[in-house]
């Protein structure tokens, strides 16, 4: 897995590339703390590359949002490919995340 | 071929074999320039000597030449009777030391009309001077060489050295001057004077020649004959070309001829006693004569040889110390090295308890003598600390069994699970991953007619997810009373969990309850992969993905309760993702579609048989990469109120 953070404005987009499972979520882990912890508070999650998830993925994108949720901050996604977005459908993570088809739909979400 | 010698054999090698060359290159270096400075001194002292005796025997010749010549002049010019001429030429004698006897020759009747011979003679014997009157007919001196050749040449003449047997009896050699007398008005020859030198005396001066130890000079006459020489044998009777020839040495007799040309030169040569010689020759130009000086090549160059085998005898010496000496420092490095080399060899095979050698050194070998004790203690306590450290996993490794062991006991694995139920059959599998993980099914009556069966996983693995797992699966079980519906149970469920839950581990939750009086089944999904629902005539479908959230996420979230009907012999499988996503080597997951495929393919008459033979796909499909994640699978079989089996 490789991660690119990329701040526009206030907004970090942060491109996830490859697979986000057990093994890769510590690293996705530390980035994201420190974005949070840096006074980042607007995450957009390119998933575009991100070609599969597994339940520790989805654990770190509900540690995320915990995150943000203290600091009143948001989160959103964009690019999902199939299966994530097959497993965003089936786990109920639909609901309670942003999910959009292209960066600006995120970015004014985030703007709005 | 060196490669398996030590370091002191190749210091030792290398040290002496470089320091014997580089001195062996000075001495011969310095041998050749002292050679060729000894040979040019040679050359300019055979100058100098070959000068020194050239004007001495100059000087003699000279002295000896002045008589004949005065005589002739005094002749030429003053009128004499005999009786003054004889007392002249005896004042003359005996007044030269030089000269060994002198002679006024006239020409046949020339002094006196009646007398074909006139010719008055001095010498010395004895050291008495004799009186001889030349000529007679046993002694015609008119055809002899001192005689004939300055008549016919008109001029001074030094004859060749010849035993005079007429008169002195010795070895001798005579300078004839011709005199003359006008008479009307012409020029004649009225005989020779001569002067007769002693080569007795020529080799005195000669032999007082040192060269060296054993070199010597000689005289050579014009035509190459020795006059003098050490050896008395050659003298009057062998040329320089006699001996070239006798040698067949072309040098030498090229050499002879340079002579007789008046030249100077030098040759290599060898004398009489075989020696090798460095010959050098230089004209004595008033007789034609030669004088050679002889050097022997050996004497010339004693000095340079002893100085040379002095100098060898010491380089030998000190390559002998040298090597003593890199011996010495070989040993002081190899033998910590060998002890070290040893000790190490022991700690290889596992004693690291041996005794290090001590090196006091503060060199090289001093700090990898310290750097393998410090080796050896690292290794020691780092050998402690992972026996301490498996020990310590080891005991973790089986309290994670037991773990393990226990989370399995708390699943109902006794099949059938209710034999005396006959409308309905459950069976349920779980393969656990190697680690302890989160997969968990439970199956329960509500009541009479209510079967609650849920299947699950814990986000993660290990002790956390067994916890968790054993937590959700007891507040299921305390939630799930008689009345409940699914969607209440998931609820309860994900309140419960949400509040404080600071890892955010959550869990996904398929729950379904069976009416078993009509096959109706309400059911609510947190999240989970959707089941499938196997009809009896064949049909097979995915069904039940409510998009419920996963359980634990966040609090307060709604979850729907939907409803399927199972017919008679209709079957529900659900399963967890250690199912579709196992993967072979390929890293090909087996997929929902292949689950669908297998399900359908599979021809079995019970439950038991269709998780069994799905279990086989999945072994089969994997070809043994191993399984990172739980497998687990639940079927339930609905067979009618008024079916028996």
């Amino acid at each position: 897995m490789e991660i690119e953070v990329n701040k526009e404005l206030d907004i970090f987009v942060i491109r996830i590339i490859g697979r986000l499972d057990a093994v890769t979520t510590t690293e996705f882990d530390a980035t994201i703390n420190g974005l949070i912890s840096g006074g980042g508070n607007k995450l957009i999650f390119d998933m575009g590359q991100l070609q599969y998830v597994s339940s520790a993925g989805l654990r770190s994108f509900l540690g995320t949002a915990k995150s943000l949720k203290a600091g009143n901050g948001l989160m959103a996604f964009f690019s999902l490919q199939e299966s994530v977005n097959k497993v965003f459908q089936m786990s109920g993570f639909n609901k309670i995340f942003k999910l959009f088809n292209s960066k600006e739909e995120a970015t004014e979400f985030m703007n709005a | 071929m060196f490669k398996n010698r030590g370091i002191a054999f190749k210091l030792i090698l290398l040290v002496s074999t470089s320091s014997a060359l580089i001195f062996l290159l000075i001495l011969a270096y310095n041998y050749q320039s002292s050679k060729k400075m000894i040979e040019e001194n040679a050359g300019q002292n055979a100058r100098n000597l070959s000068r020194a005796t050239v004007n001495r025997i100059e000087a003699a010749l000279r002295s000896v030449q002045k008589v004949p010549e005065n005589l002739a002049c005094y002749l030429e010019n003053a009128s004499y009777n005999k009786d003054e001429l004889v007392r002249v030429l005896r004042a003359v004698v005996e007044t030269n030391p030089e000269l060994y006897g002198a002679a006024i020759a006239f020409e046949p009747h020339a002094f006196d009309r009646t007398a074909l011979y006139f010719a008055p003679y001095f010498y010395k014997k004895n050291g008495k001077t004799e009186f001889m009157s030349l000529g007679s007919e046993a002694y015609n001196y008119f055809d002899l060489d001192w005689y004939q050749i300055p008549k016919e040449l008109r001029q001074p003449q030094w004859s060749e050295p010849y035993f005079d047997e007429g008169a002195g009896n010795i070895l001798m050699a005579t300078y004839s001057v011709p005199f003359y007398r006008t008479i009307n008005g012409r020029r004649r020859l009225m005989g020779i004077v001569t002067s007769d030198i002693s080569l007795e005396w020529l080799r005195d001066i000669v032999s007082s020649i040192k060269i060296l130890d054993t070199g010597y000079g000689a005289l050579l006459s014009k035509n190459g004959t020795f006059i003098t020489h050490p050896s008395k044998d050659l003298i009057m009777n062998d040329t320089v070309f006699d001996i070239a020839e006798a040698r067949g040495d072309k040098g030498l007799r090229e050499a002879g001829k340079r002579m007789a040309r008046g030249e100077t030169g030098s040759i290599p040569y060898k004398n009489i006693r075989g020696k090798q010689c460095w010959m050098y020759y230089a004209p004595i130009p008033s007789s034609g004569w030669s004088l050679t000086l002889l050097f022997p090549v050996d004497e010339m160059l004693a000095d340079l040889v002893k100085l040379n085998r002095t100098m060898l005898l010491g380089g030998a010496a000190g390559i002998v110390l040298l090597s003593l000496a890199v011996v010495f420092i070989a040993n002081s490095i190899t033998r910590p090295l060998t002890e070290i080399t040893n000790a190490a060899t022991e700690m290889g095979s596992g004693n690291l308890d041996i005794e290090l050698p001590l090196v006091r050194s503060r060199d090289e070998v001093g700090r990898l003598s310290d750097a393998f004790h410090a080796m050896r203690d690292s290794l020691r306590d780092y050998i402690r600390q992972l026996t301490e450290t498996t020990a310590a996993k080891e005991k973790i490794e089986s309290e994670l069994k037991i773990a393990s062991d226990i989370q399995m006991s708390i699943l109902p694995r006794i099949f059938p699970a209710f034999p005396d139920r006959k409308e309905f059959d459950i069976f349920a599998l779980i393969e656990p991953a190697k680690e302890v993980g989160g997969d968990f099914y439970d199956f329960f009556q509500i009541d009479d007619t209510h079967l609650c069966f849920i299947i699950a996983d814990v986000s993660g693995k290990g002790v956390p997810a067994a916890l968790y797992m054993a937590v959700t699966k007891t507040l299921i079980m305390s939630i799930a009373k008689e009345g409940i519906t699914a969607d209440r149970i998931l609820m309860k469920v994900n309140d419960e969990l949400s509040r404080d839950n600071d890892v955010n581990m959550f869990v996904t939750i398929f729950c379904g309850i069976l009416d078993t009086s009509t096959g109706e089944v309400c059911y609510a999904n947190g999240g989970h992969n959707p089941p499938l629902a196997i009809r009896k005539d064949g049909d097979i479908s995915f069904f039940g993905e409510t998009g419920g959230l996963v359980i634990g996420a966040f609090e307060g979230m709604p979850y729907t309760l939907e409803k399927l009907v199972l017919g008679p012999g209709d079957t529900l499988f659900l399963y967890t993702d250690g199912v579709t996503e196992a993967m072979n080597e390929k890293e090909e997951q087996f997929s929902d579609e292949r689950l669908e495929r297998e399900l359908a393919s599979l021809n079995v008459v019970d439950i038991q048989e269709l998780i069994g033979g799905i279990m086989k796909r999945i072994v089969f499909f994997t070809g043994g990469a191993s399984q990172s994640d739980d497998i687990t699978m639940l079927a339930v079989r609905f067979f009618g109120e008024k079916t028996f089996v």
